[in-house]
């Protein structure tokens, strides 16, 4: 039975039991002194909740183990004695055998995977019908123990109360288990690629180039040094040269110097600037800044010009991080205490002297905290780079020549048609590793930075 | 005091010269601030004006009159066949793409000012009227991108010397380009449409919005009202507020690894949970990553009511599960709402994690379930932008314009929604 419908199956039957259990409390005696504990719909809930609850929680563990179960019925099938023995080949049959299996009118190239399609198909049925069956029975079994409850004296608003606290538990961990997950499947991975590249050699190697990997030493080209520092050259340097004074001179001109309408309209529209989507910055980089910077420097005489310049990507990921620094800006000038700034203007200084010498020192954690945040973001954005950066890995400071990102290797390393164990493919996942630390650090670094400077003043 | 100071004289030279000083710097950076903004506002205008300027004509299409006669070319196709699904392959095999290109070769003397994928139009229509091939047939069809570009005042000029002479024969007209919002990707610039990408990223939108919403909104009642302050909650809290800043890339690794790498756990071997390409797995992913966005706005906006609601429900003998339920929680509404609103936008612009799960391929037939491979829009704008053929460009910014319409009518509800259900206690 398909899983969507047997879902849909039992949230139905978990509405019957709480509309019959609602009417049976309805129909309790009210009259005399007696007053009852629990709301019809409490009961109905009840009821509910042991209806659908355990039948769920089978049918998510039976979709974990059942192909596991049809596997080894296929196994059983005389045709499967011709399967070949290297896990492999073996494992992909048997996925080609489940392919068609699945699919309306598709046929198997491989005869050995054309003879098991019909065990495959009867072992999917039986085993669905099974789960199906099993799932409904523990729905009705349900049902009926918490039917056979529902009487005046029976406490349903505690134990209904109970089941929705337990809901919002297993809510909010999920922000947990996800973090988790995050930090163990990159964890994992990793420590597969690190078994077979030391992993001195790709923290610290030099030269990367993930397309020719010599098998008997792959940590000789799958040093990250060049993509580090690609990706602190475009987004820490290039895009900040950008996004720090633009950001923080429209906050102050927004804040100290325009008039509340401009403000009004001014603020939002800068605001859009985030909300653009990165593949419409990656397009425009890539179609219009591009070449016009590489225009740019053959007029210098600088004549190898990329048109996959580091300043490219550089400059338009500092437009797109504009309002990030501005708002933090914004955010930490107007926490500045008024007094302040009234005592430098009654002193006779000029705005922009009360700005700069006594604004901006005291709103300085709050700024260098938007600009840490700023900078994370800049070294995980991944459109910009894939779209408008380069794929060779150069150590560089001229902004002209190409140099690429750890995300856009990330991005290149995974969407090649590769397996799934070669150091490769695993190296995308250190990388990612590499980017989950480094900007853990520096949301963490600005977090501190940001509650310090609250203290100071509230 | 012996050494007492002068009063300061205003009105001497030096004094002067450095207020003057003094005034003009004050006026200088009033103008930096003034030219940063403008030039930030500047930037967002030139990007928006050069999608649309190359965008708009990607909604436009260029079509060329070809008289086709039918009985003249003595093509033999069953008629009976033309009412089954076997129609498409009977056309083929009766050479009806030739048919068309020869009558366009004899027509024009060229055949490359149709489009390569021009003749699809000519079957549609057989298959409409069976019985327009019995007699002569007057047809638009989509030009090649060469002479559409041609049209245009764009391209080479031998596209637009024979442009120029189509034009004189009196066949080209211009519509609007309705395939472009109902057909999906083709190899052939004139042929493709956006409806197979925005029919994947509605899908992976709902199941975004089914996953995201219900535990993001959950799990901030839990923290807000009723979570004990130990390090548990803590633990919850820091993990919700590093998870909102995670590069989205991240969670495309996350996605990845979980939902269709094969895993082993106790010795037993677990294939790909999930089918790759699959707008579920696309939209599982993209919930993981909006749902801190939707549990930081939620807690603001419950934390926003106040506590005499919660205190007057109490007294009169709420429980504290009815408190959150029938009083917190509606009147928290419009914000969690602006806040999920936000996050839907910010998943729906999403390309870098959908990229890694395999939401990359070549997608035909738009999707008809959850589980169907499925490309989304920010990905088709990406598919597209690699493309080489110069007709790519003006779809590309087609697809940007719709892309950007969604995210700006998302964006205006948001506020609509904050500005009209905004409550001052």
């Amino acid at each position: 039975m398909n899983g969507f419908a047997l879902v849909f199956l039992i949230a139905g039957l978990g509405l019957i039991g709480w509309l019959t259990a609602r009417a049976r409390a309805n129909r309790f005696d009210r009259g005399g002194a007696k007053r009852l504990h629990s709301l019809p719909g409490q009961h109905g809930m009840y009821v509910a909740m042991w209806t659908v609850l355990p039948a769920l929680l089978f049918v998510a563990g039976w979709n974990a183990i059942s192909p596991g179960l049809v596997k080894e019925a296929v196994l059983e099938h005389p045709a499967a004695a011709q399967l070949p023995t290297f896990a492999f080949e073996r494992n992909a049959l048997l996925a080609e055998a489940k392919r068609v299996a699945h699919e309306e009118g598709a046929t198997a190239f491989d005869p050995v995977a054309e003879q098991l399609v019909a065990p495959t198909r009867a072992a999917q049925s039986r085993y669905g019908w099974m789960g199906a069956g099993v799932a409904i029975l523990l729905a009705f079994a349900g049902a009926a123990f918490a039917f056979t409850r529902v009487r005046p004296s029976f406490q349903a608003r505690t134990q209904a109360e109970r089941g929705v606290m337990v809901l919002l538990l297993i809510a909010s961990l999920i922000a947990i288990l996800t973090t988790l997950g995050i930090f163990l499947s990159l964890l994992w991975e990793s420590l597969r690629f690190f078994q077979q590249v030391p992993i001195t050699d790709f923290l610290f190697g030099t030269h990367w180039s993930p397309q020719v990997i010599d098998a008997a030493d792959p940590g000789k080209s799958l040093g990250a040094v060049p993509l580090f520092w690609g990706t602190f050259f475009i987004g820490a340097v290039i895009a900040m040269i950008v996004a720090i004074p633009f950001g923080l001179m429209s906050a102050i001109y927004l804040t100290q110097y325009a008039a509340p309408r401009v403000r009004r309209w001014m603020k939002p529209t800068l605001e859009m600037l985030a909300g653009v989507p990165t593949v419409v910055y990656g397009y425009f980089a890539a179609l219009t800044v591009a070449p016009a910077v590489r225009d740019l420097a053959v007029s210098f005489g600088y004549t190898y010009a990329s048109s996959e310049s580091a300043l490219a990507a550089g400059l338009v990921m500092g437009v797109m991080i504009i309002p990030f620094v501005s708002s933090m800006a914004d955010d930490s000038i107007a926490a500045v205490p008024t007094a302040m700034r009234d005592g430098s203007l009654a002193m006779g200084a000029t705005t922009s002297e009360t700005i700069s010498k006594v604004l901006i020192p005291a709103a300085l954690p709050g700024v260098v905290a938007g600009v840490l945040l700023a900078v994370s973001r800049a070294i995980g954005e991944t459109m910009i780079v894939v779209m408008a950066a380069s794929g060779a890995a150069n150590i560089t400071l001229n902004p002209f020549e190409s140099a690429t990102t750890v995300t856009k290797q990330i991005v290149d390393l995974l969407t090649g048609e590769s397996e799934f164990d070669s150091p490769k493919t695993l190296a995308a996942f250190a990388l990612g590793l590499t980017l989950f630390v480094i900007t853990l650090l520096l949301n963490i670094v600005a977090l501190r930075v940001v509650k310090k400077y609250r203290e100071a003043y509230e | 005091m012996s050494n007492e100071r002068a009063p300061t004289d205003w009105n001497a030279p030096a004094m002067q010269k450095r207020i003057r000083r003094r005034y003009a710097r004050e006026r200088r950076f009033r103008f930096f601030g003034l030219a940063a903004v403008t030039l930030s506002a500047a930037f967002l205008a030139f990007l928006l004006v050069t999608m649309v300027a190359n965008g708009w004509r990607g909604f436009t299409r260029t079509d060329v009159a070809l008289v086709i006669d039918f009985p003249a070319t003595g093509i033999e196709v069953e008629r009976a066949q033309l009412k089954t699904p076997a129609a498409d392959l009977a056309l083929a095999g009766a050479g009806l793409e030739n048919l068309v290109k020869g009558a366009a070769a004899t027509a024009f003397g060229d055949e490359s000012v149709i489009s390569d994928s021009g003749w699809l139009r000519v079957r549609e229509a057989i298959k409409a009227d069976p019985t327009i091939l019995d007699r002569k047939l007057t047809i638009d069809l989509p030009a090649s991108t060469a002479i559409d570009q041609a049209v245009q005042g764009d391209g080479n000029a031998e596209a637009k010397a024979a442009a120029a002479k189509l034009e004189q024969a009196g066949v080209l007209s211009r519509h609007f380009n309705a395939d472009f919002l109902h057909k999906s990707d083709s190899t052939d610039p004139v042929a493709v449409g956006i409806w197979g990408a925005l029919k994947g990223s509605l899908l992976t939108m709902a199941i975004t919005f089914l996953i995201a919403f219900p535990v993001g909104v959950l799990s901030a009642i839990y923290l807000e009202e009723y979570a004990p302050r130990n390090r548990w909650t803590d633990l919850i809290e820091v993990s919700i507020n590093n998870l909102a800043a995670v590069p989205s890339i991240i969670f495309g690794l996350l996605g990845l690894a979980v939902f269709l790498g094969s895993w082993s756990l106790f010795g037993y071997q677990f294939g790909p949970l999930l089918p790759r390409s699959a707008a579920l797995v696309g939209g599982l992913t993209l919930a993981l990553m909006i749902m801190p966005v939707i549990v930081i706005a939620s807690r603001n906006a419950i934390k926003a009511v106040p506590p005499s609601i919660r205190d007057a429900a109490l007294g009169i003998g709420a429980s504290p599960i009815q408190v959150v339920f029938h009083h917190v929680l509606p009147l928290a509404m419009p914000g969690i709402l602006t806040g999920t609103i936000i996050g839907m936008a910010r998943a729906l612009g999403e390309t870098a994690p959908l990229l890694l799960i395999g939401m990359r391929a070549f997608i035909v037939t738009p999707p008809g379930g959850f589980t169907d491979p499925a490309t989304v829009l920010p990905v088709q704008i990406f598919l597209w932008s690699d493309e080489v053929s110069r007709g790519f460009v003006e779809k590309t910014s087609a697809a940007i314009i719709v892309l950007l319409v969604f995210l700006l009518a998302m964006n205006g509800l948001a506020i609509y929604l904050r500005n009209k259900f905004e409550t001052r206690w």
